[in-house]
Protein backbone atom coordinates (compact mmCIF):
# COMPACT_ATOMS: atom_id res chain seq x y z
CA UNK A 1 0.00 0.00 0.00
CA UNK A 2 2.32 2.69 1.54
CA UNK A 3 5.00 1.39 -1.62
CA UNK A 4 1.97 1.94 -4.65
CA UNK A 5 1.30 5.65 -2.52
CA UNK A 6 5.50 5.80 -3.19
CA UNK A 7 5.19 4.93 -6.69
CA UNK A 8 2.05 7.20 -7.64
CA UNK A 9 3.52 10.28 -6.10
CA UNK A 10 6.93 9.52 -8.05
CA UNK A 11 4.58 9.26 -11.19
CA UNK A 12 3.04 12.24 -10.37
CA UNK A 13 6.21 14.20 -9.81
CA UNK A 14 7.56 13.00 -12.80
CA UNK A 15 4.45 13.73 -14.87
CA UNK A 16 4.36 18.08 -13.12
CA UNK A 17 7.79 17.69 -14.38
CA UNK A 18 7.54 16.51 -17.75
CA UNK A 19 4.66 18.63 -17.79
CA UNK A 20 6.77 21.73 -16.90
CA UNK A 21 9.85 21.01 -18.92
CA UNK A 22 6.88 19.99 -22.41
CA UNK A 23 5.72 23.47 -22.17
CA UNK A 24 8.81 25.40 -21.75
CA UNK A 25 10.27 23.53 -24.68
CA UNK A 26 7.13 23.98 -26.39
CA UNK A 27 6.28 27.54 -25.37
CA UNK A 28 9.66 28.51 -26.63
CA UNK A 29 9.69 27.45 -29.85
CA UNK A 30 6.40 29.12 -30.67
CA UNK A 31 6.96 31.77 -29.27
CA UNK A 32 10.21 32.09 -31.02
CA UNK A 33 8.20 31.05 -34.16
CA UNK A 34 4.91 34.21 -33.40
CA UNK A 35 8.04 36.49 -33.16
CA UNK A 36 9.50 35.86 -36.15
CA UNK A 37 6.69 37.57 -37.54
CA UNK A 38 6.71 40.91 -35.54
CA UNK A 39 10.15 41.19 -35.41
CA UNK A 40 10.89 44.83 -37.08
CA UNK A 41 7.60 45.74 -36.95
CA UNK A 42 6.02 47.18 -33.44
CA UNK A 43 2.69 47.33 -35.06
CA UNK A 44 2.25 43.35 -36.16
CA UNK A 45 1.18 41.42 -32.62
CA UNK A 46 2.72 37.67 -31.25
CA UNK A 47 0.61 35.26 -32.67
CA UNK A 48 -0.29 34.01 -29.54
CA UNK A 49 -2.43 37.26 -28.80
CA UNK A 50 -6.42 36.92 -30.66
CA UNK A 51 -8.35 39.70 -31.76
CA UNK A 52 -11.78 39.11 -30.54
CA UNK A 53 -15.35 41.20 -31.48
CA UNK A 54 -16.02 42.32 -27.90
CA UNK A 55 -13.73 42.68 -24.79
CA UNK A 56 -13.37 39.74 -22.86
CA UNK A 57 -14.53 41.72 -20.00
CA UNK A 58 -16.89 44.62 -19.36
CA UNK A 59 -19.87 43.38 -20.40
CA UNK A 60 -21.83 46.34 -19.73
CA UNK A 61 -25.57 47.15 -18.68
CA UNK A 62 -28.15 50.35 -18.99
CA UNK A 63 -26.21 51.89 -15.41
CA UNK A 64 -23.33 52.23 -17.72
CA UNK A 65 -23.14 55.98 -18.11
CA UNK A 66 -20.57 59.11 -17.88
CA UNK A 67 -18.20 59.25 -15.06
CA UNK A 68 -18.58 61.98 -12.45
CA UNK A 69 -14.96 62.32 -13.23
CA UNK A 70 -14.10 62.61 -9.69
CA UNK A 71 -11.90 60.14 -8.74
CA UNK A 72 -9.81 59.26 -5.91
CA UNK A 73 -7.80 62.25 -5.13
CA UNK A 74 -10.91 64.49 -5.37
CA UNK A 75 -13.01 62.18 -3.04
CA UNK A 76 -10.47 61.38 -0.10
CA UNK A 77 -10.46 64.13 1.42
CA UNK A 78 -14.46 64.21 1.75
CA UNK A 79 -14.52 60.44 2.54
CA UNK A 80 -12.24 60.55 5.27
CA UNK A 81 -13.97 63.04 6.69
CA UNK A 82 -17.07 61.36 6.64
CA UNK A 83 -15.61 58.07 7.86
CA UNK A 84 -13.40 59.46 10.50
CA UNK A 85 -14.74 62.67 11.64
CA UNK A 86 -13.50 66.61 10.91
CA UNK A 87 -9.65 66.95 11.32
CA UNK A 88 -9.18 63.56 10.52
CA UNK A 89 -7.53 64.44 7.17
CA UNK A 90 -5.30 67.48 8.71
CA UNK A 91 -4.35 64.63 11.26
CA UNK A 92 -3.52 62.16 8.77
CA UNK A 93 -1.77 64.52 6.44
CA UNK A 94 0.44 65.97 9.78
CA UNK A 95 1.38 62.56 10.89
CA UNK A 96 2.74 61.62 7.23
CA UNK A 97 4.50 64.69 7.10
CA UNK A 98 6.46 63.65 9.83
CA UNK A 99 6.87 60.68 9.43
CA UNK A 100 8.60 61.07 5.81
CA UNK A 101 11.37 63.62 7.78
CA UNK A 102 11.71 61.18 10.10
CA UNK A 103 13.09 58.28 6.84
CA UNK A 104 14.37 61.09 4.81
CA UNK A 105 16.58 62.53 7.84
CA UNK A 106 17.48 58.49 8.46
CA UNK A 107 18.16 57.71 4.92
CA UNK A 108 15.66 54.96 4.95
CA UNK A 109 16.50 53.00 2.00
CA UNK A 110 13.88 53.95 -0.62
CA UNK A 111 13.05 56.91 0.96
CA UNK A 112 16.34 58.89 1.39
CA UNK A 113 16.75 62.46 -0.39
CA UNK A 114 17.80 61.22 -3.47
CA UNK A 115 15.64 58.82 -3.86
CA UNK A 116 12.65 61.38 -2.63
CA UNK A 117 13.89 63.58 -5.34
CA UNK A 118 14.55 61.38 -7.69
CA UNK A 119 10.43 60.57 -7.75
CA UNK A 120 9.87 64.50 -7.71
CA UNK A 121 12.11 65.05 -10.53
CA UNK A 122 10.36 62.74 -12.27
CA UNK A 123 6.89 64.31 -11.58
CA UNK A 124 8.19 67.81 -13.07
CA UNK A 125 6.63 67.72 -16.44
CA UNK A 126 3.20 65.55 -15.51
CA UNK A 127 3.17 68.24 -12.62
CA UNK A 128 3.77 71.50 -15.03
CA UNK A 129 0.48 70.33 -17.12
CA UNK A 130 -3.23 71.13 -17.13
CA UNK A 131 -5.78 69.93 -19.13
CA UNK A 132 -7.03 72.29 -21.90
CA UNK A 133 -3.65 74.35 -21.40
CA UNK A 134 -0.25 74.28 -22.30
CA UNK A 135 1.34 71.13 -23.38
CA UNK A 136 -2.31 69.57 -22.89
CA UNK A 137 -3.39 72.39 -25.15
CA UNK A 138 -7.00 71.22 -27.06
CA UNK A 139 -5.47 73.40 -29.91
CA UNK A 140 -2.33 74.13 -31.71
CA UNK A 141 0.34 75.33 -29.59
CA UNK A 142 3.14 75.53 -32.17
CA UNK A 143 3.48 73.64 -35.43
CA UNK A 144 2.53 74.76 -38.50
CA UNK A 145 -0.33 74.31 -40.71
CA UNK A 146 -0.57 72.68 -44.18
CA UNK A 147 -2.36 76.33 -45.03
CA UNK A 148 0.90 77.93 -43.59
CA UNK A 149 3.39 75.39 -45.34
CA UNK A 150 1.24 76.28 -48.61
CA UNK A 151 -0.21 72.86 -49.09
CA UNK A 152 -3.32 70.97 -48.45
CA UNK A 153 -4.50 68.98 -45.19
CA UNK A 154 -2.55 65.22 -46.37
CA UNK A 155 -4.95 62.51 -47.07
CA UNK A 156 -4.71 58.51 -46.99
CA UNK A 157 -6.41 55.64 -46.54
CA UNK A 158 -7.79 54.82 -43.07
CA UNK A 159 -4.97 51.79 -43.04
CA UNK A 160 -2.07 54.11 -44.17
CA UNK A 161 -3.37 56.86 -41.48
CA UNK A 162 -3.20 54.71 -38.73
CA UNK A 163 0.33 53.26 -39.93
CA UNK A 164 1.54 56.69 -40.13
CA UNK A 165 -0.34 57.87 -36.38
CA UNK A 166 1.19 54.33 -34.55
CA UNK A 167 4.80 55.10 -35.99
CA UNK A 168 5.00 58.90 -34.52
CA UNK A 169 3.45 57.83 -31.17
CA UNK A 170 6.14 54.77 -31.00
CA UNK A 171 8.76 57.39 -32.05
CA UNK A 172 7.91 59.67 -29.45
CA UNK A 173 7.31 56.64 -26.69
CA UNK A 174 4.36 55.18 -26.88
CA UNK A 175 5.14 51.28 -25.98
CA UNK A 176 1.68 49.96 -27.43
CA UNK A 177 -0.71 52.02 -29.61
CA UNK A 178 -4.01 51.21 -30.50
CA UNK A 179 -6.89 53.15 -32.45
CA UNK A 180 -10.30 52.89 -31.02
CA UNK A 181 -13.44 54.63 -32.01
CA UNK A 182 -14.58 57.35 -30.08
CA UNK A 183 -17.30 56.17 -27.10
CA UNK A 184 -19.00 59.14 -25.12
CA UNK A 185 -20.05 56.71 -22.77
CA UNK A 186 -15.75 56.55 -21.73
CA UNK A 187 -15.67 60.38 -21.27
CA UNK A 188 -16.09 62.20 -17.72
CA UNK A 189 -19.01 64.24 -17.55
CA UNK A 190 -16.79 66.70 -15.28
CA UNK A 191 -13.18 67.97 -14.59
CA UNK A 192 -12.80 66.71 -11.11
CA UNK A 193 -13.81 69.13 -8.81
CA UNK A 194 -10.97 69.02 -6.85
CA UNK A 195 -7.83 70.42 -8.43
CA UNK A 196 -5.42 66.81 -8.58
CA UNK A 197 -2.51 69.58 -8.54
CA UNK A 198 -3.23 72.21 -6.20
CA UNK A 199 -5.41 69.87 -4.52
CA UNK A 200 -8.52 73.34 -3.76
CA UNK A 201 -11.86 73.02 -4.72
CA UNK A 202 -12.98 74.53 -8.07
CA UNK A 203 -15.91 75.14 -9.92
CA UNK A 204 -17.24 72.46 -11.90
CA UNK A 205 -15.75 71.84 -16.22
CA UNK A 206 -18.55 70.34 -17.83
CA UNK A 207 -17.68 68.31 -20.10
CA UNK A 208 -19.72 68.18 -23.54
CA UNK A 209 -20.11 67.22 -27.06
CA UNK A 210 -21.04 69.77 -29.83
CA UNK A 211 -21.22 70.44 -33.72
CA UNK A 212 -18.25 72.83 -33.63
CA UNK A 213 -15.57 72.63 -35.61
CA UNK A 214 -12.78 73.04 -32.96
CA UNK A 215 -12.09 72.07 -28.94
CA UNK A 216 -13.24 74.58 -27.04
CA UNK A 217 -11.70 75.04 -23.62
CA UNK A 218 -13.39 78.10 -21.30
CA UNK A 219 -13.19 78.41 -17.56
CA UNK A 220 -16.34 76.17 -17.05
CA UNK A 221 -17.01 74.12 -20.17
CA UNK A 222 -14.77 72.09 -22.29
CA UNK A 223 -16.03 71.38 -25.96
CA UNK A 224 -15.51 68.39 -27.49
CA UNK A 225 -16.06 68.00 -31.44
CA UNK A 226 -18.61 65.63 -32.42
CA UNK A 227 -16.45 65.21 -35.43
CA UNK A 228 -13.66 63.55 -33.16
CA UNK A 229 -14.53 59.92 -33.95
CA UNK A 230 -11.00 58.66 -33.60
CA UNK A 231 -8.96 57.54 -30.39
CA UNK A 232 -5.73 56.95 -30.35
CA UNK A 233 -4.73 54.84 -27.31
CA UNK A 234 -1.61 54.26 -25.66
CA UNK A 235 0.23 52.39 -23.27
CA UNK A 236 3.75 53.96 -22.01
CA UNK A 237 5.88 51.08 -20.30
CA UNK A 238 6.99 51.79 -16.97
CA UNK A 239 10.57 51.29 -15.72
CA UNK A 240 10.05 47.81 -13.96
CA UNK A 241 13.96 47.90 -12.04
CA UNK A 242 11.91 50.88 -10.08
CA UNK A 243 9.05 49.35 -9.55
CA UNK A 244 10.00 46.11 -8.21
CA UNK A 245 11.02 48.52 -5.65
CA UNK A 246 7.59 49.62 -4.39
CA UNK A 247 6.38 50.14 -1.79
CA UNK A 248 8.65 53.06 -2.11
CA UNK A 249 9.91 56.76 -3.45
CA UNK A 250 11.75 54.53 -5.81
CA UNK A 251 8.63 53.14 -6.95
CA UNK A 252 6.73 56.07 -7.04
CA UNK A 253 9.59 57.23 -9.37
CA UNK A 254 8.74 54.47 -12.38
CA UNK A 255 4.90 56.17 -11.76
CA UNK A 256 6.22 59.50 -12.40
CA UNK A 257 8.17 58.67 -14.94
CA UNK A 258 5.33 56.78 -16.84
CA UNK A 259 3.24 60.14 -16.57
CA UNK A 260 5.60 62.44 -17.34
CA UNK A 261 6.32 60.28 -20.80
CA UNK A 262 2.76 60.38 -21.19
CA UNK A 263 2.42 63.87 -21.40
CA UNK A 264 5.33 64.41 -23.90
CA UNK A 265 3.90 61.62 -26.03
CA UNK A 266 0.65 62.77 -26.36
CA UNK A 267 1.09 66.28 -26.39
CA UNK A 268 3.81 65.42 -29.46
CA UNK A 269 1.38 63.19 -30.88
CA UNK A 270 -1.83 65.61 -30.87
CA UNK A 271 0.74 68.53 -32.52
CA UNK A 272 2.16 65.86 -35.63
CA UNK A 273 -1.87 65.50 -36.22
CA UNK A 274 -2.37 68.85 -36.15
CA UNK A 275 0.63 69.41 -38.46
CA UNK A 276 -1.45 67.09 -40.96
CA UNK A 277 -4.30 69.04 -41.02
CA UNK A 278 -6.63 67.80 -38.63
CA UNK A 279 -8.04 68.71 -34.43
CA UNK A 280 -6.55 66.52 -31.98
CA UNK A 281 -6.97 66.52 -27.97
CA UNK A 282 -4.21 65.06 -25.62
CA UNK A 283 -4.98 63.65 -22.76
CA UNK A 284 -3.36 61.40 -19.96
CA UNK A 285 -5.90 60.89 -16.60
CA UNK A 286 -7.83 63.66 -17.57
CA UNK A 287 -11.11 64.07 -19.38
CA UNK A 288 -11.84 60.71 -19.77
CA UNK A 289 -11.46 56.25 -19.17
CA UNK A 290 -7.69 55.41 -20.46
CA UNK A 291 -8.87 51.50 -19.82
CA UNK A 292 -12.14 51.15 -21.56
CA UNK A 293 -10.71 53.01 -24.77
CA UNK A 294 -7.28 50.99 -24.69
CA UNK A 295 -9.62 47.76 -24.44
CA UNK A 296 -11.06 48.48 -27.45
CA UNK A 297 -8.08 49.24 -28.90
CA UNK A 298 -6.78 46.14 -28.51
CA UNK A 299 -3.94 47.64 -26.04
CA UNK A 300 -4.50 45.29 -23.80
CA UNK A 301 -7.33 42.94 -21.23
CA UNK A 302 -9.34 43.99 -18.07
CA UNK A 303 -7.90 42.15 -15.67
CA UNK A 304 -8.45 41.88 -11.48
CA UNK A 305 -6.76 44.80 -10.47
CA UNK A 306 -9.62 46.27 -12.39
CA UNK A 307 -6.56 48.11 -14.59
CA UNK A 308 -5.64 47.14 -17.77
CA UNK A 309 -2.75 44.62 -18.26
CA UNK A 310 -0.99 43.72 -21.65
CA UNK A 311 0.47 40.92 -22.94
CA UNK A 312 4.22 43.03 -23.09
CA UNK A 313 4.26 44.35 -20.37
CA UNK A 314 1.94 43.39 -17.85
CA UNK A 315 0.02 45.80 -16.04
CA UNK A 316 3.10 48.43 -15.25
CA UNK A 317 1.99 50.32 -18.12
CA UNK A 318 0.60 54.60 -17.60
CA UNK A 319 -2.17 54.87 -20.55
CA UNK A 320 -2.69 58.64 -22.30
CA UNK A 321 -4.85 59.03 -25.43
CA UNK A 322 -5.58 61.69 -28.26
CA UNK A 323 -9.06 62.17 -29.35
CA UNK A 324 -9.06 63.54 -33.28
CA UNK A 325 -10.93 63.92 -36.22
CA UNK A 326 -8.27 61.94 -38.51
CA UNK A 327 -9.83 59.17 -39.87
CA UNK A 328 -7.98 55.91 -38.91
CA UNK A 329 -8.50 51.99 -39.36
CA UNK A 330 -9.93 50.68 -36.06
CA UNK A 331 -8.37 48.24 -34.28
CA UNK A 332 -10.00 45.29 -32.43
CA UNK A 333 -10.06 44.06 -28.82
CA UNK A 334 -7.90 41.16 -27.61
CA UNK A 335 -7.79 38.03 -25.73
CA UNK A 336 -4.67 36.23 -24.08
CA UNK A 337 -6.32 34.52 -22.20
CA UNK A 338 -5.85 36.99 -19.13
CA UNK A 339 -9.71 36.74 -17.31
CA UNK A 340 -9.26 32.85 -17.11
CA UNK A 341 -5.74 33.68 -15.78
CA UNK A 342 -6.93 36.43 -13.06
CA UNK A 343 -9.86 33.51 -11.74
CA UNK A 344 -7.43 31.35 -10.81
CA UNK A 345 -4.12 33.71 -9.96
CA UNK A 346 -5.33 36.08 -7.03
CA UNK A 347 -1.81 36.95 -6.70
CA UNK A 348 -2.10 40.64 -6.68
CA UNK A 349 -5.22 40.86 -3.84
CA UNK A 350 -2.69 38.72 -1.86
CA UNK A 351 0.37 41.17 -2.37
CA UNK A 352 -1.96 43.87 -1.85
CA UNK A 353 -0.95 45.51 1.58
CA UNK A 354 -4.40 47.22 2.01
CA UNK A 355 -6.39 44.79 1.17
CA UNK A 356 -8.03 46.75 -1.62
CA UNK A 357 -8.18 44.32 -4.22
CA UNK A 358 -11.04 41.58 -4.55
CA UNK A 359 -10.74 37.66 -3.89
CA UNK A 360 -14.11 37.14 -5.79
CA UNK A 361 -13.65 33.87 -7.85
CA UNK A 362 -15.34 35.75 -10.78
CA UNK A 363 -16.48 39.71 -11.65
CA UNK A 364 -19.45 40.70 -10.98
CA UNK A 365 -21.55 44.09 -11.11
CA UNK A 366 -20.73 44.74 -7.50
CA UNK A 367 -18.97 48.29 -7.03
CA UNK A 368 -17.40 49.24 -3.93
CA UNK A 369 -17.43 53.26 -3.31
CA UNK A 370 -18.21 56.47 -5.49
CA UNK A 371 -14.56 55.88 -7.50
CA UNK A 372 -16.15 53.22 -9.33
CA UNK A 373 -18.73 53.63 -12.53
CA UNK A 374 -21.24 51.38 -12.38
CA UNK A 375 -22.98 49.70 -14.77
CA UNK A 376 -19.69 46.84 -16.61
CA UNK A 377 -18.76 43.82 -14.72
CA UNK A 378 -15.39 43.99 -13.51
CA UNK A 379 -13.46 43.10 -10.37
CA UNK A 380 -13.92 46.06 -8.45
CA UNK A 381 -10.93 47.52 -6.05
CA UNK A 382 -11.77 49.68 -2.67
CA UNK A 383 -9.70 52.77 -3.46
CA UNK A 384 -10.19 54.36 -0.39
CA UNK A 385 -8.21 51.71 1.53
CA UNK A 386 -5.74 51.97 -1.77
CA UNK A 387 -5.37 55.66 -1.13
CA UNK A 388 -5.03 55.34 2.93
CA UNK A 389 -2.04 53.48 2.39
CA UNK A 390 -0.43 55.99 0.08
CA UNK A 391 -0.80 58.28 2.96
CA UNK A 392 1.06 55.72 4.99
CA UNK A 393 4.09 55.00 2.87
CA UNK A 394 3.86 58.60 1.53
CA UNK A 395 4.08 57.54 -2.15
CA UNK A 396 2.15 56.10 -4.47
CA UNK A 397 1.97 52.42 -3.81
CA UNK A 398 2.26 49.73 -6.71
CA UNK A 399 2.77 46.20 -5.15
CA UNK A 400 -0.31 45.04 -7.40
CA UNK A 401 1.55 45.88 -10.43
CA UNK A 402 4.66 44.32 -9.48
CA UNK A 403 2.92 41.20 -8.08
CA UNK A 404 1.27 40.30 -11.30
CA UNK A 405 2.59 36.95 -13.24
CA UNK A 406 2.42 39.13 -16.24
CA UNK A 407 4.85 42.31 -14.91
CA UNK A 408 8.34 40.74 -16.17
CA UNK A 409 11.40 41.74 -17.22
CA UNK A 410 12.15 41.65 -20.86
CA UNK A 411 15.43 39.71 -20.44
CA UNK A 412 14.37 36.10 -19.83
CA UNK A 413 13.26 34.78 -22.75
CA UNK A 414 11.14 32.17 -20.57
CA UNK A 415 8.51 34.65 -19.49
CA UNK A 416 7.59 35.35 -23.06
CA UNK A 417 7.14 31.47 -23.18
CA UNK A 418 5.00 31.07 -20.41
CA UNK A 419 2.15 33.89 -21.20
CA UNK A 420 2.19 32.24 -24.44
CA UNK A 421 1.25 28.76 -23.54
CA UNK A 422 -1.09 30.51 -20.83
CA UNK A 423 -2.80 32.34 -23.86
CA UNK A 424 -3.20 29.15 -25.95
CA UNK A 425 -3.40 26.61 -22.67
CA UNK A 426 -5.53 27.95 -20.07
CA UNK A 427 -5.23 24.13 -18.40
CA UNK A 428 -1.52 25.46 -17.46
CA UNK A 429 -2.66 28.79 -15.96
CA UNK A 430 -2.46 27.34 -12.16
CA UNK A 431 0.85 25.26 -12.86
CA UNK A 432 2.28 28.80 -13.93
CA UNK A 433 0.78 30.77 -10.74
CA UNK A 434 2.38 28.04 -8.50
CA UNK A 435 5.73 28.35 -9.91
CA UNK A 436 6.16 31.99 -10.67
CA UNK A 437 5.58 32.06 -6.58
CA UNK A 438 7.95 29.27 -6.21
CA UNK A 439 10.41 31.08 -8.28
CA UNK A 440 9.75 34.43 -6.01
CA UNK A 441 8.78 36.44 -8.10
CA UNK A 442 7.07 39.86 -7.29
CA UNK A 443 8.75 39.93 -4.20
CA UNK A 444 10.12 43.65 -3.60
CA UNK A 445 13.55 44.29 -4.79
CA UNK A 446 16.51 45.79 -2.30
CA UNK A 447 15.73 49.31 -2.55
CA UNK A 448 19.46 50.71 -1.18
CA UNK A 449 20.82 48.64 -4.46
CA UNK A 450 19.08 50.44 -7.06
CA UNK A 451 21.46 53.58 -7.28
CA UNK A 452 24.87 50.65 -8.00
CA UNK A 453 22.33 49.91 -11.22
CA UNK A 454 23.26 51.25 -14.82
CA UNK A 455 19.94 52.40 -15.39
CA UNK A 456 18.55 51.72 -18.75
CA UNK A 457 17.90 55.47 -20.79
CA UNK A 458 14.89 56.85 -19.17
CA UNK A 459 14.04 53.78 -17.52
CA UNK A 460 13.62 51.32 -20.90
CA UNK A 461 14.80 48.20 -21.77
CA UNK B 1 32.81 3.40 -32.68
CA UNK B 2 36.13 2.45 -33.93
CA UNK B 3 38.24 -0.56 -32.29
CA UNK B 4 41.21 -2.26 -33.01
CA UNK B 5 41.50 -5.96 -33.06
CA UNK B 6 44.64 -8.49 -32.34
CA UNK B 7 46.03 -9.38 -35.67
CA UNK B 8 46.22 -5.51 -36.00
CA UNK B 9 42.96 -3.81 -38.34
CA UNK B 10 40.49 -1.39 -36.93
CA UNK B 11 36.99 -2.57 -37.49
CA UNK B 12 34.44 0.51 -37.72
CA UNK B 13 30.75 -0.05 -36.32
CA UNK B 14 27.98 2.39 -37.10
CA UNK B 15 25.31 2.44 -35.48
CA UNK B 16 21.87 3.95 -36.17
CA UNK B 17 20.42 5.66 -33.15
CA UNK B 18 16.86 5.76 -32.72
CA UNK B 19 14.93 8.74 -34.04
CA UNK B 20 12.95 9.07 -30.47
CA UNK B 21 16.37 9.61 -29.01
CA UNK B 22 17.24 12.52 -31.39
CA UNK B 23 13.95 13.77 -30.20
CA UNK B 24 15.39 13.53 -26.69
CA UNK B 25 18.51 15.02 -27.17
CA UNK B 26 16.90 17.94 -29.38
CA UNK B 27 14.71 18.69 -26.38
CA UNK B 28 17.45 18.31 -23.93
CA UNK B 29 19.47 20.70 -25.44
CA UNK B 30 16.66 23.64 -26.05
CA UNK B 31 15.99 22.98 -22.52
CA UNK B 32 19.37 23.55 -21.27
CA UNK B 33 19.64 26.74 -23.37
CA UNK B 34 16.74 27.71 -22.24
CA UNK B 35 17.63 27.25 -18.61
CA UNK B 36 20.90 29.12 -18.66
CA UNK B 37 19.54 31.92 -20.86
CA UNK B 38 16.82 32.46 -17.53
CA UNK B 39 19.65 31.97 -15.15
CA UNK B 40 21.32 34.85 -16.79
CA UNK B 41 18.46 37.31 -17.08
CA UNK B 42 17.85 36.39 -13.77
CA UNK B 43 20.56 37.69 -12.43
CA UNK B 44 20.22 40.84 -14.36
CA UNK B 45 16.61 41.06 -13.24
CA UNK B 46 17.84 40.62 -9.25
CA UNK B 47 15.69 37.43 -9.66
CA UNK B 48 17.80 35.88 -7.78
CA UNK B 49 15.69 33.24 -6.24
CA UNK B 50 14.62 32.29 -9.94
CA UNK B 51 18.40 32.32 -10.98
CA UNK B 52 19.32 29.93 -8.27
CA UNK B 53 16.49 27.39 -8.89
CA UNK B 54 17.65 27.74 -12.68
CA UNK B 55 21.44 27.33 -12.40
CA UNK B 56 20.54 24.38 -10.17
CA UNK B 57 18.66 22.52 -13.06
CA UNK B 58 20.61 23.37 -15.17
CA UNK B 59 23.34 21.63 -13.54
CA UNK B 60 21.56 18.72 -12.89
CA UNK B 61 19.89 18.39 -16.15
CA UNK B 62 23.77 18.82 -18.03
CA UNK B 63 24.73 15.67 -15.41
CA UNK B 64 22.22 13.55 -16.21
CA UNK B 65 22.81 14.01 -19.62
CA UNK B 66 25.88 13.59 -19.39
CA UNK B 67 25.16 10.55 -17.53
CA UNK B 68 22.97 8.90 -20.17
CA UNK B 69 25.57 9.52 -23.10
CA UNK B 70 27.73 7.44 -20.98
CA UNK B 71 25.47 4.56 -20.11
CA UNK B 72 24.61 4.22 -23.75
CA UNK B 73 28.24 4.29 -24.80
CA UNK B 74 28.67 1.74 -22.74
CA UNK B 75 26.02 -0.64 -23.86
CA UNK B 76 26.86 -0.20 -27.19
CA UNK B 77 30.23 -0.90 -27.24
CA UNK B 78 30.57 -5.03 -28.33
CA UNK B 79 31.42 -7.54 -26.64
CA UNK B 80 34.42 -10.14 -26.85
CA UNK B 81 32.49 -12.87 -28.88
CA UNK B 82 31.38 -10.33 -31.52
CA UNK B 83 34.91 -9.31 -32.37
CA UNK B 84 36.09 -10.50 -35.80
CA UNK B 85 38.95 -12.99 -35.70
Amino acid sequence: MEESRTQKGRRAFLKAGGFVAASGVIGSVFTFVAKVGAKGNARRRALWIKTVDHPTLGERTVDYKRFSGNDMFALYPQLKKQREGEGSLEAEQASSAKRLAGWIGERKPGYSLPDYQLSAGAWTLMHSTKPGTGLLSWTRVSISTPAELETHTYTASPEEMASRVKTAARLYGAGLVGIAPMNEAYVNCQAPQRDPQSQKDRQPIDIVFEDVDVPVVTETRHVIPKKMKWVVAIAIPMDIDLLSRAPTSLGDAATALGYSHSAFVVSSLAEFIRGLGYQAIPSVNDTAQSIPFAIDAGIGELSRLNKLVTPNYGPAVRLCKVFTDLPMAYDKPIDFGLVEFCKKCKKCAEACPSRALSFDDAPSFKTRGPWNNPGHKAWFEDSYKCFEYWQKVNSGCGVCLASCPYTKGAQAWIHEAVKATASIAPASDGVFRAMDNAFGYGKQHDPGKWWTNDPPSAGRE
Amino acid sequence: MTMMNEAGTFTITMRKRPWWQWVLATVWFLLEVLLLQTALASMKEEEYRAATICWIAVVVLAIAGALVCLRQGRSRRPDESSRPH
